[in-house]
């Protein structure tokens, strides 16, 4: 877990679009998407479970991201792998809104997430 | 069987055949809080995914692990039992599956997931011991042992299969033949403009590409020689060859067992057989609508996953689930391939990208979408699959400028 970063400013992601916080930037090693749509932001590891792609360069559509390789969709919510190709799970990081601003909490997955800190 | 009774749900499904369309039919009547019998019954065990073992299995990025559909424990968790045995016969009046080694079990409700076994070529040396296919991991396994940097690799058949192979071979840094009758290849499944510009990637890699359609395979002390109808081709020496020349469904459990056979073995869109207890999926099912016409049978990933989702849903009385338009991918050179639709329907749009075609997609009369290809698409082709599963009415003006981002079109 590291310390919460501001990632952007509001309007700086456009709906149903992400941005990548690398992972050297974020302090977790990997790099992380974070999502925009339907006025709510969520952070997932970018990476797929299955395969190596990005999913901030996914399709988003309700609540969920689909990876634009090989159609695995997540839950933006929980991280959970909805279908195949993947199985597992990816982490999900809290993001929250201070006034305009985006700030990324790494490391510390939202409530309900299928994978908790640490696993 | 009179269509005013309702049919009972059947307390157990024997699922013959593991690949992606069996698997799924097994893990969609989990899914949807099936509580019979499952049973997997297939020889090669547990249920692994095919579509990496011409690429990065093959190519030994990928390990045998990584290819399971699932975690290893999901079967037990989900009391799924896999069965190691090849089924000799079925049954279906009395459900009865007898296996080779003499056992036998007996379902309800019978699902052929038996897909399809690599076609041989009809010509002399066609039958010689060592020659590759590939279909399963055992193939991967035994080709993937072969390749390597200075092997001249010659691969028959420059379909999917071949063409993946082909680029997995250049990247170990063999020396690789590719022969195929078909001048430009796939352009039924990607639009010609696209399936020229593949094509053309496998020379730009040092393949020799060889158009002709093979005539003889020998094996001497130098190794493999393929030739050709075309007597001024030459030969063409190999260390390796592999044979990829498309599939044969494994159709004969059905054919035996009565039930109707024509290239696949015919369902209805239900998956279901024209026995009441026995439905089939997968590459070896072959679609006959209500109106008796036969659709072609689509050897694609996502069709036989989709194809279990229907019979499981079918099986457990359910409402069908609808898909759209079907949707393939493969993967050469370094670029990632994606297909939707019916790319030989209607007029072709196409796109280009530093003056190469990037994609082209097919507009019937009234400008509906009815296929989408593209090379390296990100989310184009997401985009199309909607545009398309929507009936959604784009400006061709915009459909041909690759500065437009198609999700924009599509919303």
């Amino acid at each position: 877990m590291t310390e919460p970063i501001k990632v952007a400013t509001v309007g700086d992601i456009d709906d149903d679009e992400a941005i990548v916080v690398p992972g050297d930037v974020n302090g977790t090693g990997n790099p992380i998407a974070v999502f925009f749509t339907e006025d709510e932001y969520y952070a997932l590891d970018d990476t797929c479970t299955h395969a190596e792609a990005s999913l901030a360069d996914g399709w988003v559509e309700g609540c969920e991201v689909e990876c634009p390789i090989h159609a695995a969709k997540f839950n933006l919510c929980t991280g959970q792998a909805m279908n195949l190709p993947a199985t597992i799970p990816v982490r999900t990081h809290k993001v929250e809104v201070r006034g305009d601003e985006i700030w990324l909490h790494p490391g510390v997955p939202v409530e309900g997430a299928v994978l908790e800190a640490d696993q | 069987m009179s269509d005013a009774v309702p049919a009972r749900v059947p307390e157990s499904v024997a699922i013959i055949g593991g690949g992606l369309a069996g698997f799924t039919t097994a893990q969609s009547l989990r899914a949807s809080g099936y509580t019979g019998t499952v049973t997997i019954i297939d020889p090669e065990g547990t249920p692994y995914d095919r579509p990496p073992l011409s690429k990065d299995y093959l190519a030994g990025k990928a390990d045998a692990e990584q290819l399971g559909l699932v975690p290893a424990d999901w079967y037990a968790e989900n009391a799924v039992e896999v069965v190691p045995h090849r089924v000799d016969s079925i049954d279906p009046d009395s459900g009865i599956v007898r296996c080779a080694d003499g056992s036998r079990t007996q379902a309800e409700a019978i699902v052929l997931a038996l897909g399809g076994r690599p076609r041989m070529l009809p010509v002399p040396g066609g039958d010689l011991p060592g020659l590759h296919v590939l279909r399963t991991r055992a193939d991967a396994d035994a080709l993937r042992g072969e390749l390597a940097a200075g092997r001249r690799v010659c691969i028959i058949g420059a379909g999917l299969i071949g063409a993946e192979v082909a680029s997995t071979a250049v990247d170990v840094g063999c020396e690789v033949t590719l022969i195929d009758p078909v001048k430009i290849p796939l352009t039924a499944a990607v639009g010609v403009e696209l399936a020229n510009r593949l094509h053309a990637m496998h020379e730009e890699h040092g393949v020799q590409v060889v158009e002709g359609m093979t005539s003889s395979i020998t094996h001497g002390e130098e190794g493999y020689v393929v030739t050709t109808e075309d007597p001024t081709a030459g030969e063409f020496p190999a260390d390796v060859v592999l044979v990829a020349v498309g599939i044969v469904p494994n159709t004969e459990l059905a054919s035996t067992a009565g039930l109707d056979v024509d290239n696949g073995i015919l369902v209805d869109p239900a998956q279901k057989t024209t026995h009441p207890r026995v439905w089939a999926v997968g590459d070896a099912a072959r679609i006959r609508t209500a109106d008796g016409i036969l659709l072609r049978r689509h050897e694609h990933w996502e069709s036989a996953m989709r194809s279990g989702e229907t019979a499981a849903a079918s099986i457990l009385g359910r409402d069908l689930p609808r898909h759209g338009a079907a949707w393939m991918w493969t993967d050469r050179y370094g670029h990632h391939v994606e297909a939707i639709g019916d790319m030989t329907a209607g007029e072709p749009v196409v796109r280009t990208d530093n003056g190469r075609p990037s994609a082209e997609f097919r507009l019937d009369a009234d400008g509906t979408m009815v296929g989408a290809a593209a090379i390296d698409p990100g989310t184009t082709i997401r985009a199309a699959r909607r545009i398309i599963d929507r009936g959604i009415v784009v400006d061709q003006v915009q459909l041909a400028d690759s500065s437009v981002p198609l999700k924009k079109l599509a919303r």
